[in-house]
C-alpha cells in the first residue's frame, strides 16, 4: 500500500524543480501523468548523461532520475483539440502542477480560473521563478540564476574570491521540490477535511530564500544598525569556505592521492584531544589557548595548516578510520563513484535500478526516507516520451480507439 | 489585528523533541497551522546557543533559533528522567506526529521508542531524522552538516576548479533533512488520516544530501565519468559570472533551452550598444562544441565583460530580463532584503522578539490561497508554555 494511491496528478512540469517535486508524489504512489510534447520537448530529455553515451529523448539519466514512477502522454497544446484534451485531463485530476512563467497555462486554457470552473476541488500548484505578481513576475531563470538572485551563490565560496555557489542548480534539487511537495500534501489535507481545493503560488526564489533564513535576518539587522557600506565578496557576511561560525577545527584537509580529502568537524574538547593524539600533532606546535573552542576558532587558520600537514601524506580512508575510532567526527569527501558504491546507501537501498526499455537498468535515487507501513518505491523507470498516451486516452479520458487514432493522425497526440 | 485564517494543518498536534535536525521540519508544520510543541531539556535546545545573536547581553537571542522555531510552543522536560519521559508518553498518546532526531536507540532506552509511543496510539506518526538513518553500518556514527555533505557527495562538487571542496552556505544538509522529513511525515499523516494506521518514518540526512547531486551519480553510472568541481571557470561561452560596475551578474544564455537565449542575448546587446554584432550572429555560436573552446569563451568574455563594466547590477538585470535573457544579479543578503519584487509581494515577515524589537525574516515559501502560511507567534522562551501544555493532559482540566 502507498500513501498516495488513488491520487491523480496532471503534471505540466518540466526541466528541474517541478519534475523533482512530482517525483516525490509519484514514488509515494500517486498516478502522475506527465503531459509532454514533441513540439516543445522537456529540455532535460536531452541533458547528459545518456545511456551508453548515446544521445536520445529516451536516454537521459538526468531526466530519468527525476521522472521515476510517472506516466507520459504527448499532447500538442498548440492545437485546439490538444488543449481540449488537456482540459479534460485536468477536470479529472486531483492535483495540477506546472513550473512555467505566469500566463503560459492561461494561454492554453489551463489557468487556475478555468480549472476551478470544472474542478473546484483541484489543488493547483504553480512554481514560477518569482511568483504570480510583482514587477519581476515575467522574469525567467534556472536553478543557477535563482541561486544567484537569492544570495545562495554570494554566500558560498572562499573569502575574497568571486563566489561560486554549489556549482549545481541546487534550488532545483532540494528546497524547491521539497517545499512544493509539502505544500501540496498540506493542501490535500485541507481538502480532505473541507472538500475545498486551492491555488498554490510557489515562487522558486522565495522558497530558496527560506533555506537561508539566518543569513537574511542577520543582513536585515546589519542594515538596521546603519552598516550601509555595500557588502561585497571578501567583506564580513560574505563566503567563508568551510569555516564554522564558532567551532574549530572544521574543514577539509587534503590527503595522499589525487583529489582525496578528509572532512573533520570537532565539537568538543574530548574530540580535540583525540584528534591531537591520532594525528600526533607536536605539542610544541600547539598554543595553550587552543584548549578552548574560542581559542581554536580564533587561530583556526594556523590550526588548519597543522592538520593539513599531518594528513598530507596519509590515505584519506585510513585517516578517517583512525579518527572515527577515537570518536572524532570525520568522513572522506566522497566523489560520485564513491557515493554510488557507498555501503550505507547500499544497506539502505538508496539506489534503485528499474528496467527501462531503451536504457536498460540505470541508477535512480530513492526518496531519502523509509516509511514502515506505506513504503515509497520506484514503481517504474521514467516513461519514454508518450509511452502511455494510448492507455491514458482510453482509461482516463474515456476515448474510443477510433477517436484516439483520429487524434493521432491529426498530430494532436504528438 | 485580525487573526489570520487557520492554516491547512490546523488541529494537527505535533511534538518536536529537541534536536538540530528536527527544527526546520517542525517549523514547516507550525507555520501552516499545526500546534507544534518543542520539547526542550532544562538548559534549552542547543540551537538557542548557536550564533549569530540578535545583539549583546541577556536579552540577546540566537538568530537561527528564532528563525527555526516560529509558531511553536515550548515545554521543558528532562527526558532522561523517568517521570518526565512518562509525561512525554502521555502527550504522545494524544499527538498526531512526534519528530525526534536522537541517535538510533536513545529514545528506546528512554522508553520513548516507536513501540512505546504507538502502543496506545496506533495512528501516531513517529518521524526520526538522523544523520544516516535508523540502520546500516553508519547508523551509530556522529554526523553533522559537514560530515553528511562529505559522505553524500555534494561537498566534492562544491569549490573552485583545482581547489578544496567547499560546502554550501547555510547548513544545507541539516535543512534538507528537515525538509524531506516534513514531506515524509506528511505522507505518513496522509495515510494515518485516511486509515487510522500510524507508522515510523526514518529519514537520513546523508540521503537527503544525495538528492542534490544533480546528474553526478548518473553521469558516473551511465558514462563512467566522475564529475569534478568547476567553480570559477566559464563552462561555456555565453554563461558565467561577470563583474559589473557595482557587483557581479550571473548569465546563463547557453547550455539550456536550445539557442533561444543566445539569440535574445545578441538582440539585447545590439539594441543596448546601438551596433550590429554580426560576429555573434554567426551560426557557430549555436554549436556547443564551439562554445566550449577557449577561443569562443575569450571572445565572448572580452566583449561582455567590457559591456558589463560600466553598467550597474540592477540595470543589467532588468534590461536583460526585459529582453528575455536569463541574467540575474549575484545578490548579497542585503540586496535580497531590499529586492523590489520580494517587497512588492510582501515576502518578508516581521516578527516581534522577546525584547519587543522587530525582526525581519524570510516569509512564506509558498502561498496557499485559502489556507495561508502565517506567523502567529514568535519562537518561544524556554518552557514558556510548560504550564498550559501539561494542563492539557492533567485529568479534570479542560483542554
Amino acid at each position: 500500500m502507498s500513501s498516495l494511491s488513488g491520487l491523480r496528478v496532471a503534471d505540466f512540469c518540466w526541466v528541474g524543480a517541478g519534475s523533482f517535486a512530482t517525483k516525490i508524489l509519484a514514488d509515494a504512489g500517486a498516478d502522475v501523468i506527465k503531459i509532454e510534447s514533441q513540439a516543445s520537448l522537456d529540455g532535460l530529455r536531452l541533458a547528459a548523461p545518456f545511456a551508453g553515451g548515446v544521445r536520445g529523448v529516451n536516454r537521459s539519466g538526468y531526466f530519468a532520475d527525476r521522472n521515476s514512477s510517472k506516466r507520459s502522454i504527448t499532447i500538442n497544446l498548440k492545437t485546439v483539440e490538444g488543449r481540449e484534451l488537456a482540459q479534460r485531463l485536468v477536470a479529472v485530476s486531483d492535483v495540477i502542477t506546472n513550473n512555467f512563467t505566469p500566463g503560459v497555462m492561461e494561454r492554453f486554457g489551463l489557468g487556475y480560473d478555468a480549472v476551478r470552473e470544472v474542478n473546484p476541488q483541484a489543488i493547483y500548484l504553480a512554481m514560477s521563478m518569482q511568483g504570480d505578481d510583482g514587477p519581476a513576475r515575467d522574469y525567467l531563470g534556472y536553478g543557477i540564476t535563482i541561486g544567484a538572485l537569492t544570495g545562495f551563490q554570494y554566500l558560498t565560496g572562499a573569502p575574497g574570491r568571486v563566489p561560486i555557489g554549489t556549482n549545481t542548480n541546487y534550488p532545483d534539487h532540494i528546497p524547491n521540490p521539497a517545499h512544493a511537495a509539502f505544500a501540496v500534501l498540506a493542501a490535500l489535507r485541507h481538502r480532505r477535511r473541507t472538500g475545498e481545493g486551492q491555488y498554490i503560488d510557489l515562487a522558486q526564489t522565495e522558497s530558496t530564500i527560506a533555506v537561508l533564513g539566518p543569513a537574511m535576518i542577520e543582513a536585515a539587522l546589519a542594515l538596521t544598525d546603519g552598516a550601509d557600506e555595500p557588502a561585497r565578496p571578501g567583506d564580513a557576511g560574505g563566503p567563508v569556505a568551510n569555516a564554522h561560525r564558532w567551532r574549530a577545527p572544521h574543514g577539509v584537509y587534503q590527503c595522499a592521492g589525487e583529489d582525496r580529502w578528509v572532512a573533520v568537524s570537532v565539537h568538543d574538547e574530548g574530540q580535540w584531544s583525540a584528534l591531537r593524539e591520532v594525528l600526533r600533532l607536536e605539542p610544541g606546535a600547539l598554543e595553550p589557548g587552543w584548549d578552548t573552542m574560542a581559542g581554536r576558532h580564533r587561530d583556526r587558520e594556523r590550526l588548519d595548516e597543522l592538520i593539513a600537514a599531518a594528513v598530507r601524506d596519509r590515505d584519506a580512508r585510513a585517516v578517517t578510520s583512525a579518527l572515527l575510532g577515537a570518536g572524532v567526527p570525520c568522513a572522506p569527501v566522497q566523489d560520485a563513484r564513491e557515493v554510488v558504491a557507498d555501503p550505507q546507501l547500499a544497506w539502505r537501498g538508496h539506489w534503485a535500478r528499474p528496467p527501462h526499455a531503451e536504457m536498460g537498468e540505470s541508477l535512480y535515487n530513492m526518496p531519502p526516507y523509509r516509511l514502515s507501513a506505506t513504503p515509497v518505491t520506484i514503481r517504474s523507470a521514467a516513461p519514454r516520451l508518450g509511452q502511455h498516451t494510448e492507455e491514458i486516452c482510453r482509461d482516463v479520458l474515456g476515448l474510443a480507439d477510433a477517436e484516439i487514432e483520429r487524434l493521432r493522425a491529426g498530430g494532436v497526440l504528438s | 489585528m485580525i487573526a489570520p485564517p487557520p492554516g491547512p494543518l490546523a488541529g494537527l498536534r505535533v511534538l518536536e523533541l529537541s534536536g538540530l535536525l528536527g527544527h526546520y521540519c517542525g517549523k514547516l508544520f507550525a507555520d501552516l497551522g499545526a500546534d507544534v510543541v518543542l520539547v526542550e531539556p532544562p538548559d534549552g535546545t542547543p540551537l538557542r546557543r548557536e550564533p549569530p545573536f540578535t545583539g549583546e547581553g541577556d536579552r540577546s537571542e540566537s538568530i537561527p533559533f528564532l528563525y527555526m522555531n516560529t509558531n511553536k510552543r515550548s515545554l521543558c522536560l528532562d527526558l532522561d528522567q523517568p517521570g518526565d519521559a512518562a509525561t512525554l508518553r502521555e502527550l504522545a498518546w494524544r499527538a498526531d506526529l512526534v519528530i525526534e532526531s536522537e541517535r538510533p536507540g536513545v529514545q528506546e532506552r528512554r522508553g520513548l521508542g516507536w513501540a512505546a509511543l504507538s502502543s496506545r496510539r496506533p495512528g501516531l506518526v513517529l518521524t526520526s531524522i538522523t544523520p544516516f538513518g535508523q540502520d546500516g553500518p553508519y547508523a551509530g556514527l556522529d554526523g553533522d552538516d559537514l560530515i553528511a555533505s562529505a559522505l553524500g557527495g555534494l561537498l566534492y562538487l562544491g569549490g573552485y576548479a583545482g581547489g578544496e571542496p567547499i560546502r554550501p552556505a547555510g547548513e544545507q544538509a541539516v535543512l534538507a533533512a528537515g525538509l524531506f522529513g516534513a514531506v515524509a511525515a506528511m505522507l505518513a499523516l496522509t495515510h494515518a488520516e485516511l486509515t487510522g494506521q500510524g507508522q515510523h518514518v526514518d529519514v537520513s540526512m546523508m540521503e537527503a544530501v544525495v538528492m542534490g547531486l544533480e546528474n553526478a551519480a548518473q553521469l558516473y553510472d551511465l558514462e563512467g565519468v566522475v564529475r569534478h568541481r568547476n567553480g570559477g571557470v566559464q563552462r561555456l561561452a555565453g554563461t558565467g559570472v561577470f563583474a559589473c560596475a557595482d557587483g557581479l551578474v550571473c548569465l546563463l544564455a547557453t547550455g539550456f533551452g536550445g539557442t533561444q537565449h543566445w539569440t535574445k542575448l545578441v538582440a539585447w546587446l545590439e539594441a543596448e550598444t546601438g551596433t550590429e554584432l554580426p560576429r555573434f550572429r554567426d551560426p557557430r555560436w549555436s554549436r556547443t562544441e564551439f562554445l566550449l573552446t577557449g577561443a569562443a569563451k575569450a571572445e565572448f568574455s572580452e566583449f561582455f565583460a567590457g559591456f558589463c563594466a560600466t553598467r550597474a547590477q540592477r540595470d543589467l538585470y532588468h534590461r536583460a530580463q526585459s529582453w528575455r535573457v536569463p541574467l540575474c544579479p549575484v545578490a548579497a543578503p542585503r540586496d535580497v532584503m531590499s529586492d523590489e519584487q520580494l517587497i512588492f509581494r510582501g515576502y518578508f515577515a516581521e516578527v516581534t522578539g522577546a525584547d519587543g524589537s522587530g525582526l525581519k525574516m524570510p516569509g512564506a515559501p509558498y502561498r496557499l490561497s485559502r489556507t495561508p502560511w502565517s506567523i502567529r507567534r514568535p519562537a518561544p522562551r524556554l518552557g514558556e508554555h510548560s504550564g498550559e501544555v501539561l494542563a492539557e493532559i492533567t485529568p479534570g482540566v479542560a483542554s
